[in-house]
């Protein structure tokens, strides 16, 4: 019986072929919209969080309590290579440095800057963080206690310093004493980041222990995930490798950077604003079509419902329709946004205004969405879903029918 | 135009034919144009703020400085006080409000801590029409001239340097002979903003007694320039660059902050684009309900034909019809938009994603705004496109043989 | 003076693959004030020669004068003009626009003509009346009977002043006695109006109301059967 069912469906949709098209076709370009933006958002936000996270912050990182917030010198985590060691080992992955900072006053010959600087494991370093790898003058660090330092591309320029000239450090040390040294510009990075290529060096972790009067201990641990999801597993992991005194924390990405996972979701919750306005849309059309639909059909349904078949049934038979046309809708949507979404990933999608937004988020000029299952499925399986509850009130209306009143119905 | 009044009542008795459909067709359009309404007027609020804290936190509408100072913004790059040609274009109308600055990186030490900030020494009286700071000070005073030897630092970075109102700090910045140069200051007020990073990135002192401590003379860093209308600053920049002669740059805020000017340009065409596509999904619907009347009324459609009526009058009636749903259904999707707008006027708290606002530039709450062309090229777009869109249908109603339209079983 | 003249008109219409002979050289001549009735089997082609006659269809080959004008070679909205200004239709069902009231209905035409409102008024006012229908001006037709209805088609056909009134088969969907009633009234418009009224019908009774009947058969006028001079 289903299989009557079926084809009596199917069969339905297509005595209006314009009307069943028009419908179909709303859910389509819907579709395609979806799919494509929904695409491109997803694409789009793990891209800026691997480049964010690369770029500085990592996965995780062990730090002092209040350091996050407080930035203070003698925030520290003691014996801090040591400790770095140590999760190598237990983690069985190298993917973890040790660090510490300061902010500190950089002389050349012609200019003094303030920025932060950055003591780090010139071995580990180039794997918890992209800046090593752009470095594009020189070559980055060697020798943990090398006296030497790499600076960005715009502070080399303002410095008028580069590979090879002298350049003076001086600060603050842990205990609030003076702290001084000269150091030799060894390489220069270029991170595309205004921030970064002005006010951020980095030297040799032992170097800058010495001359913070750190002893052997330093700021953070930083440690990188192999996946974005399995941060939460990891960060527990972590706490469980601490030293049972230590007075440590182990923060995940979004605690340092908070406003890079809210400013993630503010994006996806206003699209999603304007997905619900164009599914609510599509709806209404299929409601539209349906409730027509229904009410054409008063004459035969009447007859029908006295030839002993259910209302219930009849109902079904609708909410079937609505399916066929809303998977109809749905497959066609998920090939032409798909195609849409391979073919941009292959070209590449820019639209005015975007480089400079995409600066501010390191984010490259030109997006190429990314082919994922989420990304295809998500708004077109909503928009059946949407489409299928639409057809509930034209099915409902066959409850109410009257055998015998319909049937008289005039044509 | 008897014609047209046919046509009109017509058109309009078809419509409530079938008033389900035509009910539904209109709640279709009253969602469609007041999304477009609101978001438009959620996003233009967004970044009409955006702009506006960006201005005016620091470079005013339009800027001048040393070529060279972009790029090395130090006190090596400095220029001459206004004088002259300019001066007499800085006070001539256009001009609502202007201020010279020095502004240099320079390193703050409390007892606890120290950090990098950026001084700004400023012409107190002047830099009260032009920045934020003059109306932000939650604690203390602001300054009183230029020579007041007072500071003015933010609330995050005084709790971050672990000092306060009235206490002591020491500034050092570079000066014209690359030494560095420092000095105690007391901190007279303490200020709030919107956006953090101000908060703890600036620090202001008296003009005067930064370039004393620098050896500049009276040399400044930047002149900032505000205009009436952050919108249209063509004119005025034009102006003040033929005034300023060679030897400074001119910049306009759009070309100083690149990221803020293009938000100007992508809201327009981010409204547009989101206009076209609701309207787009919601012409489905409109075709889909068009079609629909003139299959139900071949008949009729051909008995006047054969009465006499011509072609475009059929034609025309069909997209009369068209034009009333789409009127009837903007004219309640307008008002209903403005009905939601204007209690939310106060302001929609949005400080649960804060901080990620912030990286973005924008404060945590928004503030809708209604602007009249939005309005207007919302109604307008779809009222042309929906004319369009319902002439596909019309013709070919007006294509019918009356005969086998009258014929027909 | 002839109101409708035919010389050797032709139409052949195709259905699907089977070409159909509509009219086979059809000549025919109807006086002014003339009240005839064509009869035919169904299919004998009185409907396509009613078609062509009232400029809603172009014959093959022939000439058609309608009222001293000839229109068999006229364009689609010239003939559209002929058939607002010169001919008035009745058909067999589906005579009247839904929207519109009784009294709409009537003077819709007029308005088209741009006939001013007062003088609307009072025209349809009158012939709502001629028509046995007043004080019924301003229902809609789903609020009236089969033959209430015909009779504001007819009393829409006659009110523009037509020089011919066509009529389709207009008894059929009613019953015998509102179908008497509807061709007596026929008859008064002829006699009071002087409007030529050509009828199309294979019903016995219709005919019985004519002064001439034109009996066709496969396209072909086969029998001019007169009862009276016309």
């Amino acid at each position: 019986m289903t299989n009557i069912t079926f084809k009596l469906a199917w069969r339905n949709l297509w005595r209006r072929k314009r009307r069943t098209w028009l419908t179909v076709g709303a859910m389509v370009f819907s579709n395609i919209i979806l799919v494509f933006l929904i695409s491109m958002q997803l694409g789009m936000y793990g891209m800026m969080i691997e480049n964010t996270l690369r770029a500085q912050t990592g996965h995780l990182q062990i730090q002092a309590p209040g350091y996050k917030d407080e930035l203070k010198m003698r925030q520290v985590v003691p014996e801090v290579s040591a400790l770095a060691a140590g999760i190598r080992r237990e983690l069985g992955s190298d993917v973890v440095s040790a660090r510490a900072s300061a902010f500190a006053l950089v002389s050349s010959a012609e200019r003094s800057y303030g920025l932060m600087i950055s003591g780090v494991e010139p071995e580990y370093e180039a794997r918890v963080s992209s800046l090593p790898g752009l470095v594009t003058e020189g070559r980055f660090l060697e020798d943990s206690m090398a006296e030497e330092i790499v600076i960005g591309s715009v502070l080399s320029r303002n410095l008028r310093a580069g590979v090879g000239d002298e350049l003076t450090i001086i600060g603050s040390g842990r205990d609030g004493s003076f702290a001084a040294a000269v150091v030799t510009v060894v390489g220069i990075f270029e991170s595309g980041a205004p921030d970064m290529d002005r006010s951020f060096a980095e030297v040799p972790l032992g170097f800058f222990q010495d001359t913070f009067y750190m002893d052997d201990a330093g700021h953070s641990v930083v440690i990188m995930s192999p996946t974005l999801i399995g941060v939460g597993a990891l960060k527990t992991r972590v706490e469980g490798l601490l030293p049972a005194d230590a007075d440590l924390v182990v923060h995940d990405w979004d605690t340092l950077l908070p406003g890079l996972k809210q400013s993630i979701q503010a994006d996806f919750v206003s699209a999603w604003f304007m997905y619900g306005i164009l599914i609510v849309l599509v709806a209404f059309s299929v409601l539209n079509t349906q409730l027509m639909s229904v009410l054409e059909r008063t004459k035969e349904f009447g007859i029908t419902l006295s030839l002993g078949v259910t209302p219930g049934r009849l109902g079904r038979l609708v909410l079937l329709e609505s399916s066929l046309m809303g998977a109809i809708g749905l497959i066609l949507g998920m090939v032409f946004g798909g195609a849409l979404v391979l073919w941009l990933g292959h070209t590449g999608f820019t639209y005015p205004g975007l480089e400079e937004m995409a600066g501010k988020f390191n984010l490259p000029g030109r997006i190429y969405p990314q082919f994922s299952a989420v990304g295809l499925l998500m708004g077109p399986v909503i928009l059946l879903l949407a489409s299928m509850a639409a057809s509930i009130y034209p099915a409902l209306r066959i409850h109410w029918l009257e055998p015998v009143a319909a049937m008289r119905t005039a044509e | 135009m008897n014609q047209f009044k046919i046509v009109l009542r017509l058109a309009w008795r078809n419509l409530w034919r079938n008033h389900r459909r035509t009910l539904i067709m209109i709640a279709a359009i009253v969602i469609g144009a007041w999304s477009m309404i609101f978001m438009t007027a959620l996003m233009r609020g967004m970044v009409d703020d955006m702009i506006a804290d960006g201005i005016g936190v620091l470079p005013g509408h339009v800027q001048i400085h040393h070529p060279d100072y972009r790029d090395d913004p130090t006190i090596a790059n400095v220029i001459a006080p206004p004088t002259g040609e300019l001066l007499e274009a800085l006070d001539g109308p256009g001009v609502v409000a202007w201020a010279t600055r020095v502004r240099v990186p320079a390193v703050i030490s409390s007892e606890r801590d120290t950090r990098g900030v950026t001084l700004i020494g400023i012409e107190p009286d002047r830099e009260h029409d032009i920045s934020f700071v003059a109306g932000d000070i939650a604690e203390g005073e602001f300054l009183s001239s230029r020579d007041d030897r007072g500071l003015i630092v933010g609330r995050k970075l005084v709790e971050k340097l672990d000092t306060g109102l009235d206490k002591r700090v020491v500034i050092m910045s570079q000066d014209q002979e690359n030494e560095i140069a420092d000095r105690g200051f007391r901190i007279v007020g303490i200020f709030e903003s919107k956006l953090a990073q101000y908060e703890e990135g600036f620090v202001f002192a008296g003009e005067a007694v930064i370039q004393e401590l620098l050896g500049v003379g009276d040399a400044i860093s930047e002149v900032a320039i505000l205009g009436s209308d952050y919108r249209d600053v063509e004119d005025l920049y034009r102006s003040i660059e033929a005034a300023a002669g060679d030897g400074v740059e001119v910049l306009p805020w759009n070309e100083l902050d690149t990221y803020l000017g293009s938000m100007l340009a992508m809201m327009d065409g981010f409204v547009i684009v989101f206009i076209v596509v609701v309207f787009l999904a919601l012409s489905f619907g409109l075709v889909n309900t068009l079609v629909m009347a003139v299959f139900e009324r071949v008949r009729e459609i051909g008995l006047m034909l054969a009465l006499g009526m011509t072609p475009r009058t059929i034609l025309a009636q069909i997209v009369t019809e068209s034009v009333l749903l789409l009127m009837i259904g903007l004219a309640i999707g307008n008002v209903a938009a403005i009905a939601t707008i204007e209690p939310l006027k106060g302001g929609i708290d949005v400080s649960i994603v804060g901080e990620g606002m912030e990286m973005m530039g924008a404060s945590s709450v928004l503030y809708p705004a209604l602007y009249l062309k939005d309005i207007v090229m919302a109604n307008l777009i779809v009222i042309v496109l929906g004319f369009f869109a319902s002439l596909s249908p019309a013709w070919r109603a007006s294509r019918y043989d009356p005969i086998r339209a009258i014929t027909k079983v | 003076m002839n109101s409708v003249t035919c010389k050797q008109l032709c139409k052949t219409y195709h259905q699907g693959d089977i070409e159909v002979i509509g009219l086979d050289h059809v000549d025919l001549e109807i006086n002014e004030g003339g009240f005839v009735c064509l009869s035919a089997p169904s299919g004998g082609g009185k409907t396509t020669l009613l078609n062509a006659i009232g400029g809603l269809d172009t014959p093959d080959s022939g000439e058609i004068w309608l009222a001293g004008e000839q229109i068999d070679k006229l364009g689609k909205s010239e003939l559209a003009r002929m058939r607002l200004n010169r001919i008035g239709f009745v058909f067999q069902a589906y005579n009247l626009i839904p929207v519109l009231t009784a009294r709409e209905n009537i003077e819709f035409v007029m308005e088209v003509q741009g006939v001013p409102a007062e003088d609307r008024e009072k025209r349809s006012t009158e012939i709502l009346a001629e028509v046995g229908l007043e004080g019924l001006g301003d229902r809609r037709p789903a609020q009236m009977s089969g033959g209430q209805q015909q009779r504001v088609a007819v009393a829409r056909a006659i009110v523009s002043k037509p020089a011919l009134v066509l009529a389709d088969e207009p008894t059929a969907n009613l019953d015998s006695h509102t179908a008497e009633q509807l061709m007596e009234l026929f008859v008064e418009l002829n006699e009071h109006h002087g409007t030529t009224f050509v009828i199309a019908t294979h019903d016995q009774r219709v005919m019985r109301y004519a002064k001439r009947v034109i009996h066709m058969l496969d396209g072909k006028v086969v029998e001019d059967e007169r009862r009276d001079v016309a």
